[in-house]
């Protein structure tokens, strides 16, 4: 599981900042690549991180496409199956399920972390006391480990609760949070929005404190206000930052895999909460179906792509670079 | 979020790093001609020795080693307190047998299957390790396991001097042993004597049956000091506790002997199961589970009753509960327990077999097993250990080693991880979890695709 999903998030994501840093280039003419005659040493320097990726990365990722031409428990020698494993998936009543669900976490979590992300960052964005330590508080998730954070959390979903104890203050009846299959993804969408926060508010807090103060100045004297000034200059001026994000949430997203798993220990998640990578993980090393969970991360490798493709594609109708 | 995974990967690569390093480890070992044990019978004739006292046959039991000296691995799942109980053994072991040196490592339960996986794939698994009845033929079937059969024969290691159904388990299709049980688990009911007599209803015994265990819990069902005191607990997660048991005692079972025919289907396995889930949403005197697990309730002294594994006792003593242990209540047809051997295997690819051989058959000899005894964790699979040190060594201890006459083998079949996957998920989520269906009506709906898992 790990080695095909990280070789794909690792090459993805490299893929999405040259993009971007190319697009910015053309649009600027600003020179930045190296000089001629300083690509030697360029590649030079590259070469730890190529070699890793052409090791580590491009060397499974070409492998998983032929075993998964195959039928193989990792024990005995494959043997070719053609594409049994890809028609076998389609009919795999757990497979549909985490694909079903992998695309709800998707298509719920990621606008769900990029607006309050973008939020937070404007409200940390201040200039008041102790805006240090209110930032610290904040950025605390990204330094916690999943598995500290998942256990913490499935206390506060557990029936006796921080979230039921609090919700009986208003008169609201007890929630099983995480046992009821309604409430089960959901309930963790929340979990991980909340992890995954201080990344992105890191992002845009950069990309607010880059927009220069002049901007603002030229609105305000156009006589714009609070809203104008967010929707004029604010937003377009961070399309750069709420891209790059979008594309690392996306992905992320698409990979959800520590959550699912840690949550539903002891015991395994059932239907409501099974993601793709949690299916390919137990189906090439729980079930000794190598070939069929190398199948599996195909399918989600392009499924990834054709999203990374399109939301590339939509790029020039939203992003604004200065 | 976008860092999915990430630890997963450390984890691997730690594992493979680990790997390397135990594999460089052990190709480094000298050859070195070892010490020559004294012998006090000559290998002639050992085999009519053996036959007629094992014990007299020096290769028969622990500390004759001949072999070459080596250094071998051992691979266990549990925690650090698991590692520094193992290390023990293992230390008298190599106090035995000098000439060989054991490194144990450990992992949880889901990375110690991923690394061996990914060991045994790169030809570098562990010289010994640890193996789960169920998951046994899977790794048989697909050839990684050394069969101990010749050198059990070479030996004249008497066999019969462990318990039955844990030889059973571990013996293949083919009548040879490719791994011996190192040590069992049987189910029974704990209960909490404080509380039985605080509303002076006698313990629990032999006599019970559902009926009586269903109108007992009852009682104990009620608020104290404003908590909710629960009159059972039991997990839901795993056929072994304790709804297998329910299954027997019913008169159903799980699959057939054959390993090829889906029994789980009949009405009277759906009795079984549909008993423990009129526990928690009809009779109400078992807490709903929860995914993530509520604690056992029962060492945390909110459950007068507990269905549960011989493994629960040390930290049921750790946390101080005054409990006692019966036999499980009977069903309509009669008694059952689960018994669950996990045994120590021998990688096929093991450099140093003689050595590793020998650690397998010390691991079951007197000594060894006393010491399984002592930690109360498990109980040995040793019979005369069993008999003369473990059912001594607690109140209740009896109770768990005469369980073994009534006890059913966890099935164990190549494919199991993926049949009771299926199987605990669809009864997790509609019968246990949720009673949105009875279990009749759950195990009629996944059936078709259990049979499929099975005919594979």
């Amino acid at each position: 599981m790990s080695i095909f999903s990280l070789a794909r998030t690792g090459s993805v994501l490299r893929r999405a900042r040259g993009g971007a840093s190319a697009s910015a280039l053309e649009r600027t003419g600003r020179h930045r690549g190296p000089r001629d005659g300083e690509w030697r040493w360029a590649l030079l320097f590259l070469a730890p991180t190529l070699i890793g990726l052409a090791v580590l990365s491009a060397g499974p990722i070409i492998a998983t496409l032929g075993l998964s031409l195959t039928s193989w428990d990792m024990l005995e020698p494959p043997t070719f199956v053609g594409i049994d494993n890809y028609t076998n998936l389609l009919g795999d009543a757990r497979f549909l399920t985490a694909l079903r669900n992998t695309f709800f976490y998707t298509a719920v979590s990621v606008p769900l972390g990029l607006i309050l992300a973008l939020g937070l960052a404007m409200a940390v964005n201040q200039r008041i006391r102790g805006i240090s330590w209110i930032r610290t508080m904040y950025f605390l998730p990204l330094v916690t480990s999943s598995t500290a954070i998942a256990i913490v959390w499935l206390w506060m979903y557990s029936p006796t609760g921080l979230f039921n104890n609090l919700g009986s203050v208003f008169g609201m009846s007890p929630q099983r949070w995480i046992a009821n299959p309604t409430l089960a993804l959901p309930s963790i969408i929340v979990m991980s929005t909340w992890q995954g926060l201080p990344a992105n508010v890191i992002i845009f807090l950069a990309g607010l404190q880059g927009i220069p103060s002049e901007y603002y100045d030229a609105v305000s004297v156009d006589g714009a206000g609070r809203f104008a000034r967010f929707r004029y200059v604010t937003l377009p001026l961070l399309t750069p930052s709420i891209f790059f994000t979008g594309i690392l949430a996306l992905i992320g997203a698409f990979q959800v895999f520590d959550q699912i798993y840690v949550m539903a220990n002891p015991g395994k998640p059932g239907g409501a909460t099974i993601t793709l990578v949690y299916f390919i993980y137990e189906t090439g090393f729980r079930n000794f179906h190598m070939g069929l969970a190398s199948a599996a991360s195909w399918i989600l490798f392009l499924i990834v792509a054709v999203f990374t493709i399109i939301y590339f594609r939509t790029q020039n109708r939203w992003v604004h670079y200065q | 979020m976008f860092r999915v995974s990430r630890v997963k990967r450390a984890m691997s690569l730690a594992a493979i790093a680990t790997v390397f390093a135990a594999g460089c480890g052990s190709t480094a070992v000298t050859p070195s001609p070892s010490p020559t044990p004294v012998l006090t019978a000559p290998a002639t004739g050992a085999s009519q020795v053996a036959a007629a006292s094992p014990t007299l046959n020096p290769a028969a039991s622990c500390g004759h080693y001949t072999g070459p000296a080596a250094t071998i691995s051992y691979a266990i799942w549990g925690d650090t307190t698991e590692l520094a109980n193992q290390q023990k053994i293992v230390d008298a072991f190599m106090s035995m047998n000098p000439t060989i040196k054991v490194n144990v490592t450990v992992a949880d339960w889901d990375t110690y299957w991923d690394k061996l996986q990914t060991s045994l794939a790169g030809g570098n698994a562990p010289d010994v390790f640890l193996m789960d009845g169920p998951l046994y033929p899977d790794y048989q079937t697909r050839n990684q396991l050394l069969d101990l059969t010749p050198l059990i024969t070479r030996d004249g290691f008497d066999t019969s001097q462990l318990a039955n159904l844990g030889v059973q388990d571990f013996t293949a299709s083919d009548g040879h042993l490719y791994g011996l049980p190192r040590d069992l688990s049987t189910i029974a009911l704990f209960y909490n004597k404080k509380m039985f007599d605080a509303a002076g209803i006698s313990y629990p015994d032999a006599t019970w049956n559902w009926d009586k265990l269903a109108q007992v819990a009852g009682q104990l069902t009620k608020q104290v000091n404003g908590q909710t005191q629960w009159g059972f607990y039991t997990e839901t997660t795993d056929m072994e506790n304790y709804w297998s048991e329910l299954v027997w005692q019913a008169g159903g079972d799980i699959v057939g002997a054959d390993k090829k025919t889906l029994l789980i289907d009949s009405d009277k396995a759906a009795q079984g199961i549909q008993f423990l889930q009129d526990l928690i949403y009809k009779d109400k005197v078992m807490a709903q589970p929860t995914p993530g697990g509520t604690g056992d309730l029962f060492e945390n002294g909110q459950a007068a009753m507990e269905a549960d594994g011989s493994w629960l006792v040390p930290s049921h003593i750790a946390a101080g509960i005054d409990f006692g242990v019966a036999p499980l209540p009977s069903g309509p047809a009669g008694q059952a327990t689960s018994v669950n051997p996990s045994g120590v295997v021998v990688y096929k690819g093991t450099k140093s077999p003689d050595a590793a051989w020998e650690f397998v058959k010390c691991y079951t000899g007197p000594q060894m097993q006393q010491m399984v005894a002592n930690l109360k964790a498990s109980m040995p699979v040793n019979k005369d250990v069993l008999a003369n040190v473990y059912a001594k060594s607690f109140d209740g201890a009896q109770t768990f080693a005469d369980a073994l006459a009534y006890a059913h083998l966890k099935p164990s079949f190549r494919g199991y991880n993926e049949f009771t996957t299926a199987l605990q998920d669809e009864l997790d989520s509609n019968v246990f979890n949720d009673n949105s269906k009875t279990a009749k009506a759950a195990l009629d709906e996944v059936a078709p695709q259990l049979t499929k898992l099975l005919g594979q």
